[in-house]
């Protein structure tokens, strides 16, 4: 295997891994506002606010993965 | 820190050198590298001007040709991603001259142009009219302007009231140009580094600004060394100084290549279904084909919305770490 053809079949592979991590971050954190916010829909605007601040975190590490793979290509 | 400023650097370099007519025959040249093989007397330029005049039907053929090798591209250099044309390119393609080499040069700054002249018009005009009763137009703009200031007051407490214009700006702002992109014709700038890292770096600077006056010059380093209190905290300022100075210059890397990457990977997804809906249906030689992008479509609406709010959200929180009633939300 050539190293062009090594980068272009590793390269979505390593998207599609940072993407996994992301996705089980996600899941939890998700998962736990939502009980959060069945527990106390009082809180629920406060509590979605942090939610979409953290999803935005886990989800950089996918788009920081995706941006590395689109400038090495 | 150091992973993270490898694909900066790269994406400063690549924006720097990238000549003007490389990227402007970005789709059609994209989906002609590969018959340039088949006609090889036929330079790229002619190809991707002929390309252009007959738009659906000659990309059609082009992109059936691309599908029928998924790995064909690897063997070549690589190809810029695909991108929907919009209307600056278009034209530029079609008159090459010193005006269209200008327009295309400076066509980030005219899409956002477009944004906020109509943002500030439609301002313009409802401040002109103001009513005790709201107009439609009016009763919006203020649905929008509270919902921003309720948003940022919930997080900064009453004193962030200040914050609220250039929060509630930044939020519209971002959200028009991500929605952009959905319009024929337009693009969104948002998704080339230049605009993103141009906002993330006046959210850097305005809440840099924002610690100096709010605890002082001194303060302000006193801040960054971590607050020291006791004398194990004292010992540790040569560890927590540079590490917060590589937090407060990771905050704009990471909010202009979050913004980037949503929305550059929004858009290239848009283009990758476009082209796969003309080239289903190429067989039929019409300028027609198939809407396969439209889940896509309210998935970009979705990450638009969700990206801006994300922005404007975390400039918020910046300035929540600035100020001096949260100590302990490091």
């Amino acid at each position: 295997m050539d190293p062009k053809t090594a980068v272009g079949f590793l390269l979505p592979l390593a998207v599609g891994v940072a993407a996994l991590g992301s996705g089980l971050g996600l899941g939890r954190a998700v998962g736990a506002a939502m009980e959060a916010m069945g527990r106390q829909p009082e809180a629920a605007g406060k509590i979605q606010t942090a939610m979409i601040i953290g999803a935005a975190f886990i989800e950089a590490l996918t788009i920081y993965a995706l941006v590395a793979v689109i400038l090495i290509k | 820190m150091i992973r993270l400023l490898i694909p900066l650097l790269l994406a400063i370099g690549q924006t720097a050198q990238e000549p003007a007519i490389d990227s402007a025959s970005m789709v059609i040249e994209k989906s002609s590298g590969q018959t340039a093989s088949h006609d090889t007397g036929v330079t790229a330029e002619q190809s991707s001007e002929q390309g252009i005049g007959e738009t659906a039907e000659h990309a059609t053929n082009q992109a059936t040709g691309h599908t029928a090798g998924p790995t064909a591209g690897h063997g070549e250099e690589s190809a810029p991603p695909p991108e929907l044309p919009n209307i600056i390119e278009i034209i530029h393609l079609k008159y090459k001259n010193r005006l269209t080499d200008f327009l295309f040069a400076w066509r980030l700054v005219i899409f956002s142009s477009i944004v906020w002249l109509v943002l500030g018009f439609m301002a313009f005009i409802v401040f002109r009219k103001r009513t005790l009763i709201p107009g439609p137009l009016q009763n919006f703009l203020e649905w929008v302007v509270e919902m921003l200031s309720n948003m940022v007051v919930s997080i900064l407490g009453d004193e962030g009231r200040r914050y609220v214009p250039f929060v509630g700006t930044l939020f519209m702002y971002i959200f028009c140009m991500n929605i952009m992109g959905l319009i024929p014709g337009f693009f969104s700038s948002t998704s080339k580094l230049n605009t993103t890292l141009a906002l993330a770096l006046c959210v850097f600077l305005y809440v840099q600004f924002t610690g100096i006056r709010n605890f002082g010059p001194l303060g302000y380093i006193y801040h960054l060394a971590g607050s020291p209190k006791s004398v194990v905290e004292w010992c540790l300022v040569w560890l927590n100084f540079p590490l917060h100075i590589i937090g407060e210059l990771a905050k704009p890397l990471s909010l202009s290549l979050r913004l980037f990457g949503n929305i550059a990977g929004e858009d290239m997804l848009l283009a990758i279904f476009v082209i796969l809906g003309v080239s289903v249906m190429s067989f039929m030689h019409l300028p027609i084909g198939l809407p396969l992008h439209l889940p896509f479509i309210f998935l970009a609406l979705l990450t638009s919305f969700v990206q801006a709010l994300v922005f404007a959200l975390l400039a918020t929180i910046y300035f929540s770490l600035m100020s001096h009633h949260e100590e302990e939300s490091h």
